[in-house]
């Protein structure tokens, strides 16, 4: 499969920000032997060349369907990305603990689909927020936002881990479809959306079954274009409101130079 | 450069609702317009052979353009160059203006000016950043002012 590279390394050069970069050691699969390079993540990319100074990139690795897992190991600061079954580990390593850990953090973010649940609970919590300032405008009692998710990203997170040597997070294991047996300790229950015609490519290799590992964006993407439209109905809104008070900024102005005149 | 290719096969095996076949046509002079099975899954925009498994290939929807070429034609244009553009030809009109808008909005750039936006206004409304029950307010990742700001490299011991 192509993949056109300078689309990717185009993306990686221009000006949206860069989240992550640093050092980190990464295994060769075929000697099992470290290898420092230099990292930089941007979206739900992770860009390796050896020296940040170089031109030439060594790889990308594209983080979506992937869980990050951190390993405990005295004097030794490993984590791994796991793709699931038949699908490749890769292993990593930090310099130190606090370097380990906010990498660990940063990787686990990154995917689209976990930016995707963030902004459709934010959109929800976003609503609820303007129903509530609209309804009661004179009340001064504190409301709570409600968190349909219980948290996406808390460390000490039992259900979703896998915890093999340590402890494991997987963004997209909090899209769970509902159907599924889930063990998540959720305050509220994933709201359960409709199932539409997905058009599937013939599945015929070693894609493990369903279930089986954190599938990406599997019913949540099925909203995914819905959800954008009413969003960006809001963002929409808000930018013309935005226009329409400079535009009578604007106008004051004129009408206050006319006067004077 | 390298890049981890089988998952990323196994990703355009997602169901994905924008999947369609449409006629394609590469950037280059001379390029003819092929039925490709077209599918958009997270930021990716994946093109199949019809009845193959495996993509012929794969276009990150990141810093690109897209446009209305006619009424039943699309055009994604990368790396700034306007005139190598990808194009694709839908069977009606409403198909075209769905492949449009779900490109423009799968892009990770996009979701992220969204929540930005959200975060802001949720901050602004109810006096709390909605980020912090997750424990992610200060993820360069979200932050507001993000531009093309670096975070301090990590030098660390190594």
């Amino acid at each position: 499969m192509k993949l056109h590279e300078k689309i990717l390394t185009h993306f990686l050069s221009c000006t949206s920000p860069v989240d992550k970069e640093g050092y980190l050691y990464k295994k060769k699969e075929r000697n099992a032997t470290y290898y420092r390079r230099w990292f930089v993540l941007k979206a739900n990319l992770l860009f390796y060349q050896e020296r940040p100074a170089d031109r030439h990139l060594l790889g990308v690795i594209v983080l979506e369907g992937c869980m990050v897992q951190m390993l405990d190991s005295d004097g030794f600061f490993p984590f791994t990305l796991q793709f699931g079954s038949g699908l490749k580990t890769y292993r990593f390593a930090a310099g130190d603990a606090q370097t380990q850990r906010r990498w660990v953090k940063a990787l686990f973010l990154a995917s689209h689909s976990y930016l995707s649940s963030l902004v459709r609970d934010l959109g929800r919590q976003y609503e609820e927020a303007k129903q509530q300032q609209d309804s009661t405008n004179s009340c001064s009692s504190s409301k709570t936002l409600s968190s349909p998710i219980n948290s996406l990203l808390v460390p000490t997170l039992g259900p979703f881990s896998v915890v093999r040597e340590g402890r494991s997070f997987s963004a997209s294991a909090a899209l769970l479809p509902p159907s599924m047996p889930t063990k998540m300790a959720a305050k509220k229950s994933p709201k359960k959306w409709p199932r539409r015609n997905a058009h599937v490519t013939p599945l015929n290799g070693p894609v493990p079954p369903y279930g089986e590992w954190p599938l990406v964006g599997s019913d949540p993407l099925v909203e995914f274009s819905k959800l954008h439209d009413f969003y960006g109905q809001e963002v929409q809104k808000a930018r013309e409101e935005w226009l329409r008070s400079r535009q009578t900024e604007k106008e004051q102005h004129e009408k206050d130079l006319i006067d004077l005149a | 450069m390298r890049f981890n290719e089988k998952e990323l096969v196994c990703l355009s095996r997602q169901p994905s609702e924008m999947a369609a076949e449409l006629g394609m046509r590469g950037p280059k002079k001379g390029d003819v317009v092929k039925r490709r099975l077209v599918k958009l899954v997270v930021n990716f925009l994946f093109y199949f052979r019809t009845d193959e498994e495996e993509p012929v290939g794969a276009l990150l929807l990141e810093q690109c353009r897209v446009e209305r070429e006619d009424s039943q034609t699309f055009s994604i244009a990368f790396l700034d160059e306007a005139e190598r553009k990808y194009l694709f030809e839908c069977d009606s009109e409403e198909q075209c203006k769905e492949w449009i808008d779900s490109i423009i909005k799968a892009s990770y750039e996009f979701m992220r000016r969204n929540l930005i936006f959200y975060r802001t206004e949720i901050h602004r409304l109810t006096g709390k950043d909605p980020l912090e029950q997750y424990g992610i307010s200060d993820e360069t990742r979200f932050q507001v002012n993000s531009g093309s700001q670096l975070m301090a490299r990590e030098t660390s011991s190594l």
